[in-house]
């Protein structure tokens, strides 16, 4: 190649040097004749003719015949370009002289890169040229990448962490489309890279930035041993849960409703099982998952604190596997295959849980409110199913669907001695809820550089509950007399139909351009209670305690349309842009709401592995989960903005630097977030007694609009490579809310306000075959709203007596500190075609009692005595799992 | 340490594992403050109840200073200083001998030795009249119910004459009588407290006071500028002891914003039970806790056919 460079420069023939005599101008016209000449012979001709210096290589017109040539009065430049026609090349002139280059043609390189195993697309891949311009792209979420490079021989380099490195030798002489196929190198320990290069910003793209890495998913310690996307997404900093997983992701102090947690592109209402204890996403599906905390992308909307973007596998298009694993609270069994080898795949993925032999230990045990009947019962379930089928090179179809849910119930029974007689209450609670999810998405690879992406969605969130009451009295003489008798059924529901579009182009390896369109049909029903009477005429008791419970057939419809478009701009190999615009229109009821977001992050990578960035977003919401306990608990209903009810909007500024070199980083972002309008429910006391189920008839005029703040410095320092990784994320922070109803309309602590919160996270390798985790949490105590004085009111007319209890603040007491150990470990063998894993591990090993909920008793009259109530003590765990 | 140990420590410690423990924590403390509760309307006295806060733990009666110094200033003016009274129930309350006015700026400054003053000012907003309520006697059911009594329900109207741009704080009560014809004579049971339906919108806009024999409804009751209230009133009675509803008491209150907030954030404080989300009190009384506020009010009577 340096040889071929070398030719180029050394031969140039300074034609007719000689002739560079007194003429100072360029020929208007010319009269030139050359029989069978070739270029360079013309050329020469033509030089010796006009005493015009023509410089140029002979190498240019390889590939040109022999021509005859008779021009008369012809224009100089048109001779010209009749005799180098044959030719890619193109010409300077100046003075008397005419210089010609080698005009070199740029083609695109695109294409998919995949597992070369399953026939996974594979995201995240980097696809560089190795030249000195250092050319790269990165694959995006469906595997596609597209780079534009000099035409000739290429040497490209593809990489992605966990694959062995391909090196490809093209010669572009023309638009290429390729699929690189990439082989698991299972050598490579399961470290985590965060960014494949150092100062190239190109390969640092906004899509591979956000990975969770879920390679340490699995060798983490969790609850029963189950992998949990969103406790892995707990452990970034500036991300808050409720105790233990409780209550939902708290993203930089938003809400928990505020976070868009798609699942294969489509919105999930209820991405938890267990109250948020466990989530949804069953671990063997996943293939990689994004988060943003804020900072996201304009095709990003609909949500004002965060993505959690969840992409499952496709399926193995070459060879049928299975896998099973048998957890302490959880069973999974997965199976795919390909339907026609390399054209058709099916991924089927099942998960169940037999959590009510726990809950009834614990319940007895613990004495807690909900749980304590004598037959409670829980257990949640999942089931995914993926199909594939590849029409062609350049389009894909996918189907996949989302089953799942929570089933809870509770039986009651309580006799009461009575004087005359005895009592007896019977109790039924049955309630379950659940996401029902379907994706029909087609992958177009349009042109050479445009990829299309098109889904049709549904996405189902539904809530039920069954309440069942019979009291009965039983006098001494043997008669009986029913006190009440009745059943209360209580549904919520949430459901979309929807359509979206997305493109992304690349029109050269500095810039990227994606856009597209989505439309949103939603339905609401927000919180229909009906009741049944089962004895026609009931008795008074029972019809004074349904006074407050009537019907509401409320149902809602609400359109949703929104467009982006996301640049993302690479001006220098050190600079990144990345810019976009999000434009939305919400109607419901006559009632429409538009906004234009914008989003903007500028980003720089330096020198040495530095980097800093700084970038501004702005949100808005049209939808919004309000509910009874304001802690994302799952009746809590799904409401749109109507006019009483205006969109949730939120503007975030964030500033950062950090620092990645030879397996070790660190960085430090500071956040500054407004939301200029924070919703809250006003609720009633009535959905304390009916298991949650609050009757949500007015509930436009039940919610209080008010504003928020959160700012704070989150720190991470981790090692990536080696045998021992881990990380630290620190996060100091402070969020408040302000309504006019609430605390008398000055400023509180969020309910989940934590000063501090750090994680730690280490990986050991102790053998090529096990690995040792340890993870430690600590978080200041979530704020509550407790009360140390009471009085009296009595009014002087009046006879009722009532304790009014002082709650001063609102939320103006912390509970203790939040910390726990968490001890894992991960023993991998293979044997034949089977391979094996073995997760042992203990769950807040020195069982700490992080208290949940604290309740005064002020009852007993001993001062500062209170019932805390602990979630998760310390559990071991142990998950066998078995791949073939 | 054979084979089974792990596995059995394992077990026992969770076994020995609980989800609620009994912890003592240190409850933000505040120093004993004098309570002032009074609420007043036009043409009455001063009433004010005067006692002192305790501890949340300390589960005596809560206790009435014997000595306090209650004085009513009008405009910042002193008006009265109020009299001991102790009713025929020995419950202790201090009254004016002057009486209130709508819509006059008053205050309350008491002093209890050994505490510190709690002063708290007040008014009595303008009253917003309803129109006439009538009942429709074609619109009255009666429902048999299981334990022989008959409920009767009909529906009430009540229309506020001019409602007010803002500071909609109003607040209802029903009362009915029922007679008791046996023959030998009619005995009344006055004043009985009147049960009530509506859709739902309505009741989950209705504070039902624990505090107070009173309706509080939620100032966004009147959005989209809605100027009646629609509730069904219900009355069980037992025909087969000659019992019969004969009148309707509906007690129709304009309360100042004091009064509103005051009740409000005592409905709103829960019961105190897990997970509930309890607002703070709303408290008027500077060095003190509790709430001095006006409301004006008026009883319409309907006869029931």
């Amino acid at each position: 190649m340096v040889a071929r460079v070398k030719a180029l420069f050394i031969f140039p023939l300074l034609c007719a040097a000689h002739f560079a005599v007194a003429q100072q101008t360029l020929p208007q016209t010319v009269d030139f004749e050359c029989e069978n000449c070739l270029p360079t012979e013309a050329l020469v001709k033509l030089s010796r003719q006009t005493g015009v210096n023509i410089v140029f290589g002979d190498r240019f017109f390889g590939q040109c015949e022999r021509m005859d040539i008779r021009e008369r009065g012809t224009p100089f430049f048109t001779v010209l370009e009749k005799i180098t026609a044959c030719a890619k090349v193109s010409y300077k002139a100046s003075g008397n002289q005419v210089v010609f280059f080698r005009k070199i043609s740029k083609y695109t390189l695109s294409g998919y890169v995949q597992d070369a195993e399953t026939g996974e697309r594979l995201m995240g891949a980097s696809v560089r040229a190795n030249s000195d311009k250092g050319v790269g792209a990165v694959s995006n979420e469906f595997g596609f990448f597209s780079l534009r490079l000099d035409e000739g021989e290429q040497k490209i380099t593809v990489a992605l962490i966990g694959y062995r490195g391909q090196t490809l030798h093209l010669l572009l002489a023309g638009d290429r489309f390729a699929t690189v196929k990439m082989r698991p190198n299972i050598s490579l320990p399961e470290v985590v890279i965060s960014n494949l290069s150092g100062t190239d910003s190109r390969l640092q793209s906004v899509e591979s930035q956000q990975n969770l890495p879920l390679s340490e998913m699995r060798q983490l310690p969790m609850p029963g041993g189950e992998a949990d996307l969103l406790r892995l997404a707990a452990l970034q900093p500036g991300i808050q849960t409720g105790v233990d997983g409780v209550g939902g992701l708290h993203v930089r102090g938003g809400n928990a409703d505020q976070n868009l947690i798609l699942l294969d592109d489509v919105p999930v209402y209820n991405p938890g099982h267990a109250l948020g204890l466990f989530s949804i996403f069953n671990p063997a599906m996943v293939s990689n998952a994004r988060m943003w905390k804020g900072d996201f992308p304009a095709r990003y909307g609909g949500r004002a604190s965060s993505v959690v973007d969840v992409r499952t596998r496709d399926g193995d298009l070459q060879h049928y596997r299975a896998a099973a694993s048998v957890g302490l609270f959880a069973s999974s069994l997965t199976a795919e295959g390909p339907i026609v080898r390399d054209r058709s795949a099916f991924l089927v993925s099942g998960r169940i849980t037999y959590l009510e032999p726990w809950i009834r230990f614990f319940s007895k045990r613990g004495d807690l409110v909900n749980f304590s009947g004598d037959n409670a019962g829980y257990r949640f379930y999942d089931l995914n199913a993926k199909l594939n089928y590849v029409f062609s090179e350049r389009n894909r179809l996918y189907f996949s669907g989302y089953f799942g849910g929570d089933v809870f119930q509770n039986d009651f029974e309580q006799l009461i001695i009575d004087p005359e007689g005895l009592q007896a209450d019977r109790y039924r609670l049955n309630t379950d809820w659940g996401n029902h999810i379907a994706a029909l998405r087609w992958n177009n690879v349009t042109s050479k550089n445009l990829f299309a992406n098109t889904t049709l969605r549904y996405s189902r969130f539904t809530y039920q509950s069954r309440l069942g009451l019979d009291s009965r009295f039983y006098y001494a003489n043997g008669r009986e007399t029913a006190l009440a008798d009745y059943g209360l059924l209580y549904q919520t529901f949430i459901r979309d139909w929807s359509g979206k579009t997305d493109f992304t182009y690349y029109p050269d390896d500095l810039l990227t351009l994606r856009w597209g369109g989505s439309f949103t049909l939603h339905d609401f029903r927000p919180g229909a209670i009906s009741a049944n009477f089962l004895q026609p005429g009931q008795s008074p008791i029972s019809i004074d305690s349904l006074a407050n419970l009537l019907d509401n057939n409320e149902k809602l419809g609400a359109d949703e349309a929104e467009a982006y478009i996301d640049v993302e701009l690479h001006p220098t190999k050190n600079w990144r842009i990345e810019a976009g615009m999000n434009a939305s229109a919400f109607s419901v009821r006559n009632t429409n709401y538009r906004a234009l977001l914008p989003r903007f992050r500028l980003h720089h990578s330096g020198a040495r592995g530095w980097s800093q960035w700084v970038g501004f977003h702005r949100m808005a919401q049209y939808l919004h989960q309000i509910g009874s306990f304001n802690i994302s608990l799952p009746f809590e209903l799904w409401v749109p903005s109507t006019r009483k009810v205006p969109p949730e909007e939120v503007r975030q500024i964030t500033a950062g630097i950090g620092w990645q070199r030879r397996g070790w980083g660190w960085q430090v972002e500071g956040y500054y977030k407004n939301l200029d309008r924070a919703l809250t429910f006003l609720t009633t006391n009535d959905a304390l007694v009916t298991g949650g189920a609050e009757d949500a008839s007015g509930w436009e005029d039940r919610i209080a609009v008010g504003r928020g703040e959160s700012k704070g410095v989150e720190i991470t320092l981790e090692k990536t490579s080696g045998l021992t990784t881990g990380s630290i994320a620190y996060t100091l922070s402070n969020t408040t809310r302000q309504f006019p109803e609430i605390n008398s309309g000055n400023v509180f602590p969020f309910r989940y306000d934590r000063l501090h919160d750090l994680k730690i996270t280490l990986n050991q390798r102790l053998a090529r075959w096990l690995d040792a985790s340890v993870v430690w949490a600590f978080a200041t105590g979530n704020p509550i709203t407790l009360a140390g004085v009471k009085y009296t009111h009595q009014s002087p007319e009046s006879d009722i007596k009532r304790e009014v209890v002082v709650f001063t603040e609102v939320n103006g007491y912390r509970l203790p500190s939040y910390h726990r150990l968490d001890l894992g470990l991960n023993a991998r063998f293979a044997s034949g075609r089977f391979s094996h894993g073995i997760n042992l591990g203990v769950y807040n090993a020195y069982n700490r009692y992080n208290p949940f909920y604290l309740y005064v008793d002020s009852r007993s009259g001993v001062q500062g005595r209170a019932i805390q109530y602990t979630l998760l003590p310390l559990l071991p765990s142990f998950r066998y799992e078995i791949k073939f | 340490m054979n084979r089974r140990t792990p596995p059995i420590l394992l077990l026992l410690a969770m076994l020995f594992a609980q989800c609620a423990r009994e912890v003592f924590i240190d409850l933000p403390e505040e120093p004993t403050r004098i309570v002032v509760i009074s609420h007043f309307s036009p043409g009455q006295p001063f009433k004010v109840r005067v006692s002192l806060s305790q501890p949340l733990y300390d589960l005596r009666d809560p206790i009435v200073p014997d000595k306090a110094d209650v004085t009513v200033a009008q405009e910042g003016v002193f008006l009265d200083k109020l009299f001991r009274v102790r009713d025929d129930f020995g419950n202790v309350f201090w009254e004016s001998r002057d009486l209130a006015e709508t819509g006059v700026p008053y205050s309350v400054a008491v002093r209890v030795s050994g505490y510190p003053n709690a002063d708290a000012a007040g008014f009595i907003p303008v009253f917003s009249a309803l129109k006439p309520i009538q009942i429709d006697p074609a619109s009255i059911t009666e429902t048999p119910l299981n334990d022989g009594r008959l409920l009767m329900t009909f529906p009430l109207q009540l229309q506020v004459e001019n409602l007010p741009a803002d500071k909609r704080y109003f607040a209802f009560y029903l009362r009915h009588d029922i007679e008791v014809n046996d023959g030998t004579g009619i005995t009344t049971y006055e004043g009985i407290s009147t049960n009530y339906s509506a859709d739902g919108r309505t009741l989950s806009l209705l504070h039902d006071l624990e505090a107070e024999p009173l309706v509080l409804i939620n100032e966004k009751f009147w959005s989209d500028n809605r100027d009646s209230l629609v509730i069904n009133a219900r009355i069980a009675y037992n025909p087969a002891e000659h019992e019969k509803p004969r009148r309707l008491f509906v007690e129709w209150r304009t309360l100042s914003e004091d009064f509103y907030k005051y009740h409000l954030s005592l409905d709103r404080q829960g019961s105190n039970l897990p997970l509930s989300d309890p607002d703070a009190v709303y408290n008027n009384v500077s060095g003190g806790y509790g709430n001095f506020s006006g409301y004006s009010v008026r009883v319409d009577m309907l006869e029931l056919p």
